[in-house]
């Protein structure tokens, strides 16, 4: 029997704000910006104020798109922009729910093989061409073609075969296995639907003149500085999870880049710009003081900024004491000194705001360093050398943590000297190693780092099978730089992905980070946030389940 | 040939050996330094097999190194410089573009900083006074001020507090004003105390004491004729000049949000973006040896007794 999904009449959504808070850690350089769910934590001032159309919003992002097409750019900043510049068959609400774009409905193979879509009529590309089935091929078989050389768009499609153009207004997709996160990728703005005409063009002309069929159109891009987008008049195509129809309300949109914090943050209280970025967390208090700012906040989905511990190497093959480890960081303290209460402790190796987070770690795995100094006791680490580290045989207690200098950004490197003091305090000799990108991508392709630190922006758990299922190697494109090889891991997450069971998926989720947390395979550390400074004048901004900043519906007050 | 259009030929001749030279020193720096280029170049991302191979046949890396330097060499003699893996558009075009707003930040510190230096020489050479120690600690200060710091204080002053200049101006006129005087605070100092020297030195020769002799003013004295012998120097650190503009260009650009080579090349390093690198040392060594041969040229205007020495 088919599942169907289908698309919900178009409500009279022009009231229903939503205060749906996303926030994107826009920072991730090159961790991938999966749109989808998000909490409803906050949001733009709930007035009942109607929605008024005009003016342009000036952004300032602390990061630049290196290029614009979006099968090829695998950053969180290039999916911000490419949001409005290209739709994409489903959309997804601020909770992750799956909803129509392009599509108007589709139906999954019994065997969660083949996706049928049913295409919208009407819709036009910015190059006056007309939307169809064609167009749905040409991206996704641009995507998965080498030539692309895609850094992350083809990763989503990891188990596409192919699309078969059925008529204009229906496509089929093949995967060569079932997928469960198939859908949620194709919602993300790394498939936007392209112009196949414009797909003919250059990489460079991909690049640098995305064509799309979104509420915006390119206008231009000035290198270090700036990007503006211009309002389609057009659009009458607005996803089910947006809050309006027809046009956006804004006339424009210009992305500035400004990657100084002080001057980001300068130009945000001095008025020269409406919505700003990564607004640095000891600044948070101003921006909560002062009456003509506003303050948002989302948790990021995914791997919570963590330390994963190789098992597969001496001295953290010993579970003792990757566990006193674990158990010697006091991390509540150390995560409000360094930022200030904005960014939440972790409890699992997924952020709360992850589709599959298991709640019921909180509060499992408090600090206990008289617990820690038990085990190293028991692994065999009793002796102590002249700095009060612990020996064995001679052999002193060391972890060593290699970092690449683009990854220690957003305070990092400040939590890292935290952890660093807590295991020293249980005798451990954490040195953690500022490297050159050239020799930390050496050491992670030797295969030889006793831990890794850092965090990757994804919408679900499927993140988990990534990062430790066997067959996700670093030369197959995949996130185990360990090479674990861990059946239990291999069995949960694998089933998980390819089941169409809802429950069986959550269960197998929950398993797998409660079985990371048991066996000590990670020290999860920070959930990451997108934290926005915007001005009063500024409404319905929203944030995604990516926690990227959705422009959409967002409108400027014309009264302040 | 006159022995002016020969060393001019012989001196145009060797610079492109520098340009050369300097072109290979960079090409070997990207060879040296650690790690896989392709992997660095993906930005940390984890590409598929297929993508991978992919982009090291087309960076040329599944060939040994004395053919792809021979490659290097051959598109480089006929005046191609590439294309920039990041950007994805030919070199010559990102540079073509990225030049000029650097050029005109450098002219308007470079003006900035002379008048300024100029009037801070003129006014304190050869004089005991409190203003003179006043300006050589101020000029001691600008030196050593890092330039981070300075755009941010000229930021907060000027662009968040006063708003008299834009955060992000662009190319506009007021956009460039805080930049150009960020990057010439750093070259104020450097360049009054030089000249204040040559000042210094001029104002003891004989000709200086027959000006005043016939009743010519102090400042007419200064103006006209001593300062004319303080630029000698200015001329020799010329090339200096150009490498510190440069070179703070990619600070200033940050902190501004400007377009510019600076930041450009700073990416492209980071990134290992080799053929953006290698283009940029080629623009920078002709940019360098086209002034130096402009340099060595004028001091025979200025200067007949060079003709001799400078064959």
């Amino acid at each position: 029997m088919n599942t169907r999904f289908q698309g919900g009449g178009r409500r009279t959504r022009a009231v229903r704000r939503t205060t749906g808070l996303v926030a994107v850690l826009a920072l991730a350089g090159v961790t991938a910006a999966a749109c989808g769910g998000a909490d409803n934590a906050a949001g733009t001032p709930a007035t009942d104020a109607t929605p008024v159309a005009g003016g342009k919003l000036t952004y300032a992002t602390i990061q630049e798109p290196g290029c614009l097409d979006p099968g090829y750019d695998p950053s969180t900043v290039t999916g911000v922009i490419n949001r409005n510049i290209f739709d994409s068959l489903v959309s997804q609400t601020a909770t992750g729910e799956t909803k129509p774009w392009l599509a108007t409905s589709w139906t999954v193979s019994p065997d969660g093989r083949t996706y049928r879509f049913s295409l919208r009529d009407g819709v036009r590309f910015h190059d006056g061409s007309v939307f169809d089935a064609t167009a749905v091929k040409a991206t996704f078989d641009h995507a998965v073609d080498p030539a692309t050389k895609s850094l992350y768009a083809g990763a989503l499609l990891s188990a596409y075969q192919e699309t078969r153009v059925i008529d204009p207004r229906t496509a089929e997709v093949v995967l060569e296995r079932p997928d469960a996160t198939f859908l949620q990728s194709v919602g993300t703005p790394s498939l936007g639907i392209q112009s196949p005409d414009s797909l003919r063009r250059s990489a460079e002309e991909l690049c640098t003149r995305p064509v799309g069929s979104g509420a915006f159109t390119f206008v231009s891009w000035t290198k270090n500085r700036d990007l503006v987008l211009a309002k389609n008049t057009a659009y009458q195509w607005a996803p089910d999870a947006a809050s309006h129809d027809g046009p956006a309300y804004l006339d424009g949109i210009t992305f500035q880049f400004i990657s100084d914090d002080t001057a980001r943050f300068g130009a945000l209280t001095s008025g020269q710009v409406q919505v700003v970025n990564n607004a640095p967390a000891a600044n948070i208090r101003t921006l909560k003081a002062n009456n003509s700012l506003q303050y948002l906040r989302a948790d990021s989905p995914g791997l919570a900024f963590s330390l994963l511990l190789n098992p597969t190497r001496e001295p953290l093959s010993d579970v003792r004491v990757r566990r006193a480890l674990l158990r010697a960081v006091n991390l509540d303290e150390l995560v409000t000194s360094v930022y200030f209460g904005e960014y939440r402790r972790a409890w699992s190796l997924l952020s709360p705001t992850t589709i599959g987070y298991d709640r019921s770690l909180e509060g499992t795995w408090k600090v206990d360093q008289a617990l820690a100094n038990r085990l190293l006791d028991e692994a065999g680490w009793r002796e102590r050398d002249g700095d009060g580290f612990r020996t064995k045989d001679g052999k002193r207690l060391t972890v060593v943590w290699r970092t690449g200098a683009q990854l220690d950004r957003d305070s990092r490197g400040v939590v890292a000297q935290g952890v660093q003091a807590d295991a020293r305090k249980v005798g451990i000799d954490l040195q953690y190693v500022s490297e050159d990108v050239g020799t930390f991508s050496q050491h992670i392709f030797a295969a030889d780092l006793d831990v890794w630190g850092g965090s990757y922006q994804r919408p679900d758990g499927d993140i988990l099978r990534f990062a430790f299922a066997s067959d996700q190697g670093i030369t197959k494109g995949g996130g185990n730089l360990f090479g674990l090889n861990d059946p239990t891991l291999d069995r949960l997450l694998n089933e998980a992905s390819t089941t169409t069971d809802t429950a069986v998926r959550t269960r197998n989720w929950a398993e797998a980070q409660q079985y990371i947390i048991d066996n000590a395979l990670a020290v999860p550390l920070t959930v990451g946030a997108n934290l926005v400074g915007a001005s009063d004048r500024v409404h319905g901004l929203r944030f995604e389940q990516s926690s990227n900043l959705a422009f959409f519906d967002t409108w400027l007050d014309p009264t302040r | 040939m006159t022995p002016t259009a020969r060393w001019l030929a012989r001196r145009l001749a060797l610079s492109v050996l520098v340009v050369v030279g300097a072109a290979t020193v960079a090409f070997g720096a990207l060879q040296i330094v650690p790690g896989d280029p392709v992997h660095v170049m993906m930005g940390g991302a984890a590409p598929s097999p297929e993508v991978y191979q992919q982009t090291r046949h087309e960076l040329g890396y599944d060939r040994p190194l004395p053919v792809r330097y021979g490659r290097f060499l051959g598109q480089l003699l006929r005046g191609d410089l590439g294309r920039s893996y990041q950007l994805h558009r030919p070199v010559a075009e990102v540079i073509g573009s990225q030049l000029w707003p650097t050029v005109q930040l450098a002219l308007a510190a470079f003006g900035l900083a002379f008048v300024a230096a100029a009037a801070l020489a003129v006014a304190t050479a050869g004089r005991r006074s409190g203003w003179r120690r006043l300006s050589s600690a101020a000029e001691l200060v600008m030196i050593s001020t890092p330039g981070f710091w300075v755009g941010v204080l000229l930021l907060t002053a000027f662009s968040f507090r006063l708003q008299l200049f834009p955060v992000a101006g662009g190319d506009s006129l007021e956009g460039i004003v805080l930049p150009a005087v960020t990057l010439a605070l750093g070259l104020i100092g450097v360049f009054a105390q030089v000249m204040r020297e040559g000042l210094e030195r001029a104002l003891e020769q004989p000709f200086v004491l027959s000006a005043r002799a016939r009743g010519t003013g102090e400042t007419a004295v200064r103006l006209r004729h001593a300062l004319r012998h303080a630029l000698i120097p200015m001329v020799t650190l010329a090339g200096w000049i150009v490498g510190t503009l440069l070179g703070g260009a990619v600070l200033v650009e940050t902190i501004f949000s400007r377009e510019g080579l600076g930041r450009i090349t700073a990416t492209a390093i980071a990134g290992r973006d080799l053929p953006l690198v290698t283009g940029v040392a080629v623009v920078a060594a002709t940019i360098f040896t086209l002034l130096n041969i402009a340099v060595d040229l004028l001091y025979r205007v200025i200067d007949p007794r060079m003709k001799e020495v400078i064959r």
